[in-house]
């Protein structure tokens, strides 16, 4: 721990005593716990655990508040006895506590990682100490068709807020994320790759960064100082008392210059969505270019805080024109969101909130309730479906004058102990796949027992509850009389509940089999959908530094390196899929300004590299000496347009200046599936420093040596990067990769939950049936016949589960689709391969019980009796 | 009323709080055990047995001002009633008459 932070005893332990303790003794030894607690914090660590312990130990006779006033009863011995009871009826029947058990630590296990990732979800950006007062500015954009959201704002916005409205408190402006100055910082002769974030001074009393050294509110409060990061602050002077007062200097895109450090802080929490290894004053951006400090310009993010009651519905409709009073506009509205609630909350259309990841984290909430569902089901089930065995234990009780309470009690204790020991194997699970689990969802999750403990001790009462309850009033219902004569209650009302609990599990199997199969399905789609470009052996990277660099010269000794076929540059990484344009128009019509075009700028070459498909005209040519006059469309824009004559046709651009086109390129998707194919237009940009390699496959490794080489003789002092263009295209669909493979690990789990329920219940009922079976196969019935009898009745219970469960998936999948622009059409086969797949994974379960008890040999079965 | 033996945990507790006479509080009772007989005592063996003792008239207790320490919790503080030192003393005379009837060579002889 590197801050000394004052620690306290766990709430729910010292909740849990003053609970039980006699309320006249409360306040002393409450205090005296504290004392002592205090006293150990600051000797050693475990005083949360002693802590704890001496909780445990006042839960005695002595301390324990009186139940009923004046009478005791001892509940000791019949807890005992129902304990032994419950142990004698697991071992008795092995199967069905291996099911349970295996079924409801499974469920927990993936609940309690569940649970995990979903915390962590919420607890992105929530590390603010004043989160519930810290918004974020925002803005939608009227465009022609519909309105976009920006969260990036003017610079000048901040200041204006605070001055003109007496909500606002404290206001601060950073860096929006296109501006994130990247580059390499040289001190004692040391050079580390960073990158920083421009801030207002004072930005450490409105976001809770802690700083070590230094004192925040000057830190940053000229242009020369620079506030460093504890790590950064390690990687180049050793410690962070060293740091102080060295100058440090940084080379970056926007300037080269050299800053003193006058603060080091604690590296922003690992769930903080910006994170940067230093920090200077924001003016230093504004030198840089002018237009951060513009009411025209978008170059920062604007964070606020408002006064503690602030009702932020009224406060938005108050500063919605703020911006269009600015620079007199109608196109703008300005609202705040909560600083914390952009990570999950983060998806606008049209100016509407439609969600964000919060619907993932929605979705795996459900699939955990959903899981714990079916595990309590199989429970239920099976402890109704032994009833029967259980019924003379129950009969002799009663007659010997136990009550009712005592019986539910009796039944209580057994789910409650099944609970708990299923906890105990989840926590195992737990910690055994915890590991690759993170691998999966690329996080750093840890699950400590002591923190969870009241959330653990609430999981195996309400289980305990959920599951226990029903058998545990159903089955101490029944009149002794009945019961002793040999006559059976009957059962109707029982059995349409076991079956309408199989069928709610197996609908929700075949739901997810089904969710798997078109996530998946559309997961393949994405990898494999021909783009209109060739993006295999395409390597990329960039130019780095604040010289610029003519990349022709480094272009040109690319191409001469075996194995290259094509090399190029542009402005921007092409799969950004954001470089927009507009201003331009024709035939007159000024409406058509403003329109936004896609329109990322090329160099020469580039066409060819990507291989895209010229259908008229010719790119970009050096030896037309082309520049910026010249574009070239696609499809789509061409059709936007109406031109007849493409070819050759001048768009007017602004007020007075012209854009010839010079060729038409087939649509292509630019960007990721998530957005469609639009009208584009290529602006030609030769001094772009984001370069594309087509290189030959199977001559990768040397080329990319060689490309480094090269690369670090133009830009020394940095480290060549390269990916491969596939590469980061997958990359963009990461979060659904994710999505993918886990619902995929959930709804197996959710499968393999069911089907063991429903082995218990076949086992059960065969073996129920098995004199039955006997005679029927002494009178002469066939094998395939009393299989084909003793299925009949699931498979009936598993056909109708996928009745229910194919519209609801339906609706759910189509729901999900939706998200991307280009999808896969949802055909029958899904529907189909997901019914057969739970149809034949039912059969396999039932068919291992029943041909089992088909082919036994009838006297087995009849020789008692 | 029948007589009453002090059992060994019982006479050490009393024995502290005698010790401490003005400021013999839970906490303080268990650090003062602590050092003095080097072992270990919990929060509920303690509170236990003053509560018995209280039951049985060998101590009173009463509660302190409310400090600034200890989450702002009241201290309650034990004293010993005349019974309490009466019994104490009672506990003391038997034990001695103990050891003084213990043959000398048997004590000499275990050492």
């Amino acid at each position: 721990m590197n801050k000394k932070e004052k620690i306290s005893p766990p709430k729910w332990a010292l909740r849990f005593f003053r609970w039980f303790c006699n309320p006249d003794y409360v306040e002393d030894i409450e205090g005296d716990l504290l004392e002592r607690f205090e006293k150990r914090a600051n000797e050693q660590k475990s005083a949360k655990w002693l802590f704890v312990l001496d909780v445990l130990k006042l839960f005695r006779p002595g301390i324990i508040k009186p139940v009923f006033d004046g009478l005791r009863l001892n509940y000791y011995g019949m807890f005992k006895h129902n304990l032994l009871i419950s142990i004698r009826s697991f071992k008795r029947y092995k199967t069905t506590f291996l099911i349970n058990l295996l079924g409801l630590s499974t469920a927990f296990a993936s609940v309690f990682l569940i649970h995990l990732w979903v915390d962590n979800e919420r607890s992105v950006d929530a590390f603010n100490t004043n989160d519930k007062v810290l918004y974020r500015a925002m803005t939608h954009f009227q465009l022609p068709t519909k309105k976009v959201t920006w969260e990036y704002t003017s610079g000048r916005l901040a200041e204006s807020m605070l001055e003109e409205y007496p909500e606002v408190i404290k206001s601060t402006r950073v860096n929006n994320k296109f501006f994130i100055p990247k580059g390499i910082v040289t001190a004692n002769d040391r050079h580390q790759e960073v990158e920083g974030q421009f801030a207002d001074p004072n930005i450490f009393s409105v976001l809770s960064y802690q700083m070590i050294i230094g004192d925040p509110t000057k830190a940053i409060s000229d242009k020369q100082s620079v506030v460093i990061s504890e790590s950064l602050a390690k990687k180049l002077f050793e410690s962070a008392q060293n740091a102080i007062g060295q100058t440090i200097q940084w080379n970056c895109s926007l300037f080269n210059q050299g800053f003193v450090v006058t603060g080091v802080y604690a590296s922003p929490p690992k769930n903080a969505t910006r994170q940067f290894d230093l920090m200077i004053n924001y003016e230093v951006l504004i030198d840089a270019d002018e237009w951060a400090d513009h009411w025209k310009g978008g170059y920062a993010e604007t964070y606020l805080v408002l006064s503690e009651n602030t009702d932020i519905n009224a406060f938005n409709k108050k500063i919605a024109h703020h911006i269009d009073e600015k620079i007199e506009n109608d196109k703008f509205t300005l609202f705040l969101q909560k600083y914390s609630d952009r990570y999950l909350f983060g998806q606008f259309e049209d100016g509407k909130l439609v969600g964000g990841r919060i619907s993932n984290v929605r979705l795996f909430t459900y699939i955990a309730l959903f899981i714990i569902l079916i595990a309590a089901i199989n429970f239920i089930n099976l402890s109704t479906a032994q009833a029967s065995t259980k019924l003379k234990e129950i009969g002799v009780k009663k007659a010997m004058g136990s009550n009712r309470k005592q019986l539910v009690f009796q039944f209580l204790t057994e789910s409650m102990l099944m609970s708990f020991l299923s906890i105990v194997g989840a926590i195992i699970l737990v910690y055994a796949m915890l590991p690759y689990f993170n691998q999966l969802i690329d996080q750093t999750l840890s699950f400590t027992l002591l923190d969870n403990i009241p959330t653990i001790a609430l999981t195996v009462v309400g289980l305990g509850l959920l599951a226990g309850l029903y058998p545990a009033f159903y089955l101490s219902s029944f009149r002794p009389i009945s019961i002793m004569r040999g006559k059976l209650p009957s059962m109707s009302g029982e059995k349409w509940m076991r079956q309408g609990l199989v069928i709610a599990q197996f609908s929700l199997s075949v739901i997810f089999i089904i969710g798997m199969l078109v996530v998946n399905g559309q997961l393949n789609f994405i990898e494999n959908k021909p783009l209109g470009y060739n993006r295999t052996n395409l390597l990329t990277f960039e130019g780095k530094g604040s010289d610029r660099v003519d990349p022709s010269i480094l272009i040109a000794e690319i191409e001469k390196i075996p194995g290259v076929k094509n090399a190029t540059s542009m402005a921007g990484p092409f799969l950004w899929g954001n470089d927009n344009g507009s201003g331009f128009h024709w035939n007159g019509d000024q409406a058509n300004r403003n329109h936004l075009f896609k329109s990322p700028k090329i160099g020469f070459n580039t066409i060819e590299t990507l291989e895209l498909k010229l259908l008229a005209g010719r790119s970009f040519n050096r030896s037309f000496n082309d520049d910026r006059t010249k574009i070239i469309i696609n499809e789509s824009a061409l059709q936007m347009m109406g031109l007849e004559e493409p070819i050759g046709f001048k768009l007017k651009y602004g007020d007075d200046e012209y854009r010839e086109i010079i060729g038409v390129v087939e649509d292509f998707q630019y960007g990721s599936l998530h957005q469609p194919i639009e009208p584009l237009i290529f602006r030609f940009r030769g001094r772009g420093e984001n370069y594309m390699v087509r290189i030959d496959a199977g001559a990768e490794l040397r080329v990319i040596e060689e490309i480094e080489k090269l690369y670090n003789d133009v830009y020394p002092n940095f480290s060549f990067e390269s990916q491969f263009l596939d590469d980061e295209y997958d990359q963009l669909y990461v979060s659904e990769q994710r999505i993918g493979s886990l619902s995929g690990y959930f709804a197996l789990f959710a499968i393999i939950i069911s089907s063991l329920g429903l082995l218990g219940l076949v086992t059960f009922t065969t073996e129920r049936r098995i004199k039955e079976i006997g005679i029927r196969k002494v009178l002469g019935c066939s094998v395939t016949k009393i299989v084909l009898l003793l299925s009949s009745d699931f498979t009936k219970l598993v056909l109708l589960a996928i009745l229910i469960a194919i519209p609801l998936s339906y609706l759910g999948v189509q729901e999900w689709l939706q998200n991307f622009a280009y999808h896969i059409d949802l055909e029958w086969w899904y529907f189909a391969v997901g019914a057969a797949l739970a149809l034949v994974i039912a059969w396999l379960i039932i068919s291992t019980k029943t041909v089992k008890a088909a082919t036994m040999n009838p006297v087995e079965s009849l020789k008692d009796e | 009323m029948g007589k009453h033996q002090l059992g060994e945990f019982e006479e050490v507790v009393m024995l502290t709080v005698a010790i401490l006479t003005d400021e013999a509080y839970g906490f303080a009772i268990i650090e003062e055990m602590e050092k003095r007989l080097n072992r270990k005592v919990s929060i509920g063996a303690l509170q236990t047995v003053l509560r018995r003792l209280e039951k049985k008239g060998y101590l009173t207790s009463e509660m302190g001002e409310a400090t600034a320490v200890r989450g702002g919790k009241r201290k309650r503080f034990f004293h010993l009633t005349s019974a309490g030192k009466n019994i104490l003393q009672e506990t003391k005379e038997q034990r001695l008459g103990l050891w003084n009837a213990v043959p000398e060579f048997v004590v000499k002889f275990s050492h």
